[in-house]
């Protein structure tokens, strides 16, 4: 993992000394053993502050959007799911292919880093990452501390249909296999073997404590409307009241808003506050999308359109 | 100061009883990983083996939303029901951080105007604060003048120590608690627990890794609106309200009314985000803080400066949550870092 650290540093620093890009979006590293936040380096003599391993889980294509009308390109760190995203933004005109550079690295997994910082002595310096293929270990000067892959990835990635970018300008790292360790949807086919009335509690439960931070929207890649319904203040389709019936319309309006959009990248999961398990209700529109449509997975494909955005005849009308 | 002795093995029975006669708010454990703070019917609801809880307990005096006045237009009179009297209310298991932070909010509702919708729940409410056992990586009371076992703002303090809690009687409403049910509170050897929570407090404050220096960071504030510092810090915020609502200090709110019929309305109050972009946005579509950097810079100079300059009291208690929810890891602690340096550096 140390050679693909020092390939994308002198991968970046490349790109910002021919002047191919004006800025590199990528990971650095935290203030905390476990963690990585984005960096975003704009001086080739900075790109030691880039970083990599299994502690990397933000989708740093969100950012892309930010810098969609700057006059240079950018390029991107991107994972094989976050990757999807990129395909997402082409597809809807967000980004232009020419201006972006994704700099993709094939990823083995991703620690769930509240897991790793409960473990690990909290005053050790990180030295690195290895990786066996069932566990990950994180090397420190405080010893070396071992994390099963079932026991302490994100979810979505023990599901991970996408190791390795589907698209990519510059790949660095080995191309990693698809390992699933359990069926990809599970969790919602258990969710769907509950009654009427058992989904209502469970939801309720889940929307009742919601505070309408909007972390979910604002991570989400393919969130790009430039004033946001929630926004809204006339017509004010959803009030700033914080109570279920509120919680409940934001929550299933956001979810239907990017359904046939999301590219399943966990994100609106991994940052919400109180636990809100949202890429439950985007995996059950997922599901479904393949039942009925037999999509694939958004933003799998280049150019794949959204199977709610176009029409064929052979369609099932079940309802009709 | 008076103190008191709790037996452990006695606390959900006096938990049971202030259910019954109080509105009892305390830490839940909602979910795995969840902890908030909420109404519960008794102890076994109660979690006390809590860290810290995802959201402060704020909200049970200054709610996230709640109707101030409902109103009725009967042709030629405007009818309006204000609140009623909140109810007597014990909240237990408050720790240090969240109850310095009460104190911080205090000056806030209780200044030029006086906002009785806060008061009256503040007067009604007693504050039972609970003594940290453990500290987190990212906590960082010390350095706002408290503790993993400071009372200061508690009415009682308890302290978990072996078998008993410690209970330090701080104001008249913990001693009027501690009358009515003073078959839990004995007098026991108070002396020794006084002690041995002193030695406690002493071990815990010797486990905070992150050591934070504020010397010096408000002068740099008051000197500098403009800091090309900014520009830095803003790229990675993706303006979403997660700081501003697990915040134990955070006040601001915005009112709307909401229209039920044709004649009839509520009025509401409801926590808002100096984070979001509609915060500061004015009739004309003028917005003073057009974009992240400045929102961001306003939320870090409220914190470190604003409330200091307006009530001289600090205006971030350590809790961490902000540092453990931020989805790209802008850390509190490291933006004063940087902001001394910056202070030295000029």
């Amino acid at each position: 993992m140390m050679d693909v650290i020092q390939q994308l540093r002198e991968q970046a620093k490349k790109l910002l000394e021919e002047k191919k890009v004006e800025m590199v979006i990528g990971f650095g590293e935290g203030t905390e053993l476990a963690r990585t936040t984005p960096v975003f380096i704009t001086n080739p003599e900075e790109v030691s502050a880039l970083t990599w391993g299994p502690l990397c889980a933000n989708n740093l294509v969100k950012y892309l959007i930010d810098y969609q009308n700057l006059p240079g390109n950018v390029a991107v760190v991107v994972k094989g799911c976050d990757s999807r995203s990129v395909n997402r933004l082409l597809t809807d005109n967000q980004i232009d292919r020419e201006k972006v550079v994704v700099l993709g690295v094939p990823c083995s997994g991703q620690l769930d880093w509240k897991i790793v910082a409960a473990a690990v002595d909290p005053a050790a310096k990180l030295k690195g990452f290895s990786d066996d293929g069932e566990s990950f270990t994180v090397n420190t000067d405080a010893g070396d501390y071992k994390f099963d892959k079932k026991e302490a990835m994100l979810h979505k990635c023990l599901v991970c249909e996408n190791p390795n970018p589907v698209v990519s300008d510059i790949t660095v790292g080995k191309e990693q296999p698809v390992k699933n360790y359990e069926d990809r949807f599970a969790e919602v086919k258990a969710l769907e073997q509950l009654g009427t009335e058992e989904k209502s509690v469970f939801w309720d439960k889940q929307f009742s404590r919601c505070l309408r931070c909007y972390a979910c929207r604002n991570v989400c890649t393919v969130c790009t409307c430039r004033t946001c319904v929630f926004d809204q203040m006339q017509p004010m389709w959803v009030s700033k009241r914080n109570n279920l019936s509120e919680n409940t319309a934001f929550h299933l309006i956001r979810a239907f808003h990017v359904a046939g959009r999301c590219v399943d990248c966990g994100e609106c999961d991994r940052v919400c506050p109180v636990d809100i398990p949202l890429r439950k209700l985007n995996q059950k529109i997922l599901k479904d999308l393949g039942d009925l449509f037999d999509a694939p997975t958004p933003g799998s494909e280049a150019g794949l359109a959204s199977p709610l955005g176009e029409f064929a005849t052979g369609d099932p009308e079940e309802f009709m | 100061m008076d103190s008191r002795v709790v037996n452990k093995g006695q606390l959900p029975e006096l938990l049971d009883k202030l259910a019954r006669d109080h509105t009892l708010i305390a830490p839940v454990r909602e979910e795995e990983n969840v902890t908030l703070f909420k109404k519960v019917s008794g102890a076994s609801e109660v979690q006390l083996d809590y860290i810290t809880s995802d959201v402060s307990p704020k909200g049970c005096i200054f709610p996230q939303t709640e109707k101030t006045i409902s109103y009725t237009y009967t042709g030629d009179t405007l009818e309006m029901k204000e609140q009623d009297e909140p109810p007597k209310t014990v909240l237990f298991g408050v720790r240090p951080c969240d109850i310095n932070s009460i104190l911080a909010l205090d000056p806030v509702f209780e200044g030029k105007f006086l906002d009785t919708y806060y008061l009256e729940k503040r007067k009604n409410t007693v504050i039972i604060g609970l003594s940290c056992s453990t500290i987190l990586s990212t906590c960082f009371c010390t350095a706002f003048n408290s503790g993993p076992c400071d009372g200061k703002g508690a009415d009682l303090m308890f302290t978990e120590l072996g078998d008993k809690y410690y209970v330090e009687v701080n104001t008249e409403k913990g001693s009027s608690l501690v009358e009515a049910y003073s078959q839990y509170f004995s007098k026991g050897d108070t002396d020794k627990l006084a002690k041995a929570k002193e030695e406690q407090a002493k071990k815990l404050e010797g486990q905070f890794r992150r050591k934070v220096d504020l010397e010096g960071v408000k002068q740099v504030l008051d000197e500098n609106f403009e800091l090309p510092y900014w520009d830095k810090v803003f790229k990675k915020c993706l303006g979403c309200g997660i700081c501003t609502y697990v915040c134990p200090t955070c006040h601001c709110f915005d009112i709307f009314d909401y229209v039920t019929g044709e004649f009839t309305g509520d009025r509401f109050r409801c926590w808002d985000s100096c984070m979001f972009p509609d915060f500061t946005l004015m009739a004309g579509g003028h917005n003073p803080r057009p974009s992240r950097k400045e929102r961001v810079r306003n939320r870090f100079m409220h914190k470190l400066k604003y409330h200091l300059d307006r009530y001289n009291l600090d205006g971030c208690v350590g809790c961490g949550r902000c540092i453990s929810k931020c989805p790209v890891n802008i850390d509190i602690t490291q933006i004063i870092k940087d902001l001394k340096e910056v202070g030295q550096n000029a």
